[in-house]
């Protein structure tokens, strides 16, 4: 759909241009690493036969790729708010392609959030495993992943009134997202009812993947399962902002 | 099959318990320039959303450029250019990029594009400013950008809400100079709205008066103002106003009178302002009306929307 990629330009063009933003992505990223990953490792040492920093690495570029789609959701909601999006509701364009657009330029933002993240990472020190494919897989997981949270910031971005209140909602997804996850302990050393919960939150599944396939830890969870999970996430987010969207324009 | 570039029959627009528009009929001939006049809230925006295919109505039909805005939505989008109330730009792109980002999405080719944005740039002005970006234009520049991007897919019909809304004065007469240009020279039709009586008069070669979501008077500015009558007395005063009015429509060369119920005026339409000016205080004095202030005019679209609706029109 030409319409699609005429709005991914458009946003990739703004995204490029405003310096804030790509300087922020930037400085959350090494931030991220470099305060927490390398404080921590001080404390922590090793986990599960690892050392610390890589073994959290997976989850910060996790959770980082939610910074992009936030990053993302953010255009749609400018957009929508500022009256923008009549622009494109106006032309002789497919609904679904203005949903596309955002959705690929969100994408787009997360993952070259979880990139750089990843980037900085190793340059800190984290051990990758020395095995390309699986780096290329649990890139893809990433992008597949990416694609979920954006469709869940852009669901937010269709109903939010307000930055204000997007940020509020964004915030609610991020924290638990984060620390009920496997991010920053094993899954071993949970208490059952929080390991329940944590089974729940679909990032411990790339975060367990993502571990196994570029940093070569044992999987403590199936390599299959966790593809599923991911892609249902992905399918479940894109389906939840296509209807919030639809709702949103609805005149 | 007559040739109008807009025809709506017996639009309804009902959002929950709100009836925004309430059966409006519109026949626009193409190649015209038609506004709709009427206060905030009157249904002029939603009618505009109506017809470039933002809303559906809840009742009625419309068709536009010769496509049904329901069931050809599509078509309808590629023969039409909008400017929306609000300012609708992105502030980080040149205006370059907002005209060229327009054609793209209507799939114009690149030598179109440029040769469009040349053209277009010379028409509203912007030549200089074309390779800044938005953020730092002033609000005409918006208003000038934004038609520039309304006519970049050289549309047949035109909708404008409220063209000149927040402009200095400077700026509107420009705005009016390029809108009357682009009727005269390419024929284009042009639907706008506004609020402001003096847009009206100047630019329209038909006004349609919304009130409620209805057409309440439609027809040519001169036909409209004229039809009121050739002159208006407007009496200022205190006392039995209603008593004063009845007398004054019972003079033989009274055509009509209005005394709107949130002001203190009353309105005396007759033949010749300055013949019948005695006579009409007259009849004021001995009827417990004391008079303060008179003043004799030519009526205006101001008094007609006055007549029709029976409240003043506010800029």
């Amino acid at each position: 759909m030409y319409a699609t990629y005429v709005i991914w330009t458009k946003h990739m063009a703004k995204f490029l241009r405003s310096t804030e933003e790509l300087l922020g992505l930037f400085l959350q990223s090494v931030l991220w690493v470099l305060l927490f990953g390398v404080g921590m490792r001080g404390l922590v040492g090793e986990v599960a036969g690892g050392d610390y920093l890589s073994f959290i690495l997976p989850g910060i570029v996790a959770l980082s790729s939610l910074g992009g789609a936030v990053g993302g959701g953010i255009v749609l909601l400018d957009e929508r708010l500022r009256g923008i999006l009549k622009e494109y509701l106006v032309a002789p364009i497919p609904r679904l392609s203005i949903l596309l657009g955002n959705a690929t330029s969100t994408a787009t933002k997360a993952l070259f959030q979880a990139g750089l993240m990843l980037v900085v990472g190793v340059l800190m020190g984290a051990r990758l495993s020395p095995n390309p494919p699986g780096w290329l897989a649990a890139l893809l997981l990433l992008a597949i992943f990416s694609v979920g949270f954006s469709g869940l910031a852009l669901a937010v971005a269709a109903v939010s009134r307000s930055i204000a209140g997007y940020h509020g909602m964004i915030f609610l997804f991020n924290l638990p997202l984060l620390f009920a996850s496997n991010a920053l302990y094993p899954l071993a050393v949970l208490p059952d009812w929080m390991r329940v919960i944590v089974l729940l939150n679909p990032t411990t599944y790339l975060i367990d993947a993502v571990r196994a396939l570029a940093f070569g830890a044992a999987p403590t969870l199936p390599l299959t399962l966790s593809l599923a999970v991911i892609v249902l996430f992905a399918v479940l987010c894109t389906w939840l902002a296509l209807s919030l969207f639809r709702r949103s324009i609805r005149g | 099959m007559t040739d109008y570039a807009i025809d709506a029959r017996g639009l309804v627009k009902r959002y929950g318990a709100i009836t925004a528009v309430d059966g409006l009929d519109l026949a626009v001939p193409a190649g015209t320039i038609y506004a709709l006049l009427g206060p905030n809230g009157a249904g002029k925006t939603t009618t505009i959303n109506i017809l470039t295919t933002l809303a559906t109505p809840t009742e009625g039909e419309a068709r536009v450029a010769g496509h049904d805005v329901r069931r050809e939505a599509a078509r309808v989008r590629t023969r039409i250019g909008v400017t929306f109330q609000e300012m609708v730009l992105d502030q980080d792109l040149t205006g370059r990029e907002v005209l060229d980002i327009h054609g793209r999405l209507y799939r114009l080719g690149g030598a179109l594009r440029r040769r469009r944005i040349a053209e277009l740039a010379e028409l509203v002005q912007l030549g200089d400013a074309l390779d800044r970006r938005v953020r730092g234009y002033s609000g005409g520049m918006r208003r000038r950008l934004e038609l520039a991007r309304g006519l970049m897919t050289d549309p047949e019909v035109l909708f404008l809400d409220e063209p000149t809304q927040g402009l200095d004065p400077q700026n509107r007469v420009g705005i009016w100079s390029y809108l009357r240009a682009l009727n005269r020279e390419r024929g284009m039709t042009l639907l706008l709205t506004t609020h402001y009586m003096d847009e009206a008069e100047e630019l329209a070669s038909q006004v349609g008066i919304v009130d409620r979501g209805r057409l309440v008077a439609e027809g040519a500015p001169e036909a409209l103002v004229s039809a009121l009558g050739a002159d208006v007395i407007r009496v200022r005063g205190s006392g039995e106003r209603g008593h004063f009015a009845a007398c004054a429509r019972a003079l033989p060369f009274v055509t009509r009178v209005d005394s709107p119920a949130d002001s203190e005026l009353v309105m005396v339409y007759v033949d010749s302002g300055s013949r019948r000016l005695a006579e009409v205080v007259g009849a004021a004095s001995g009827n417990g009306f004391a008079v303060e202030d008179v003043t004799v005019a030519r009526p205006s679209l101001g008094d007609v929307f006055l007549h029709h609706t029976g409240r003043a029109l506010r800029d």
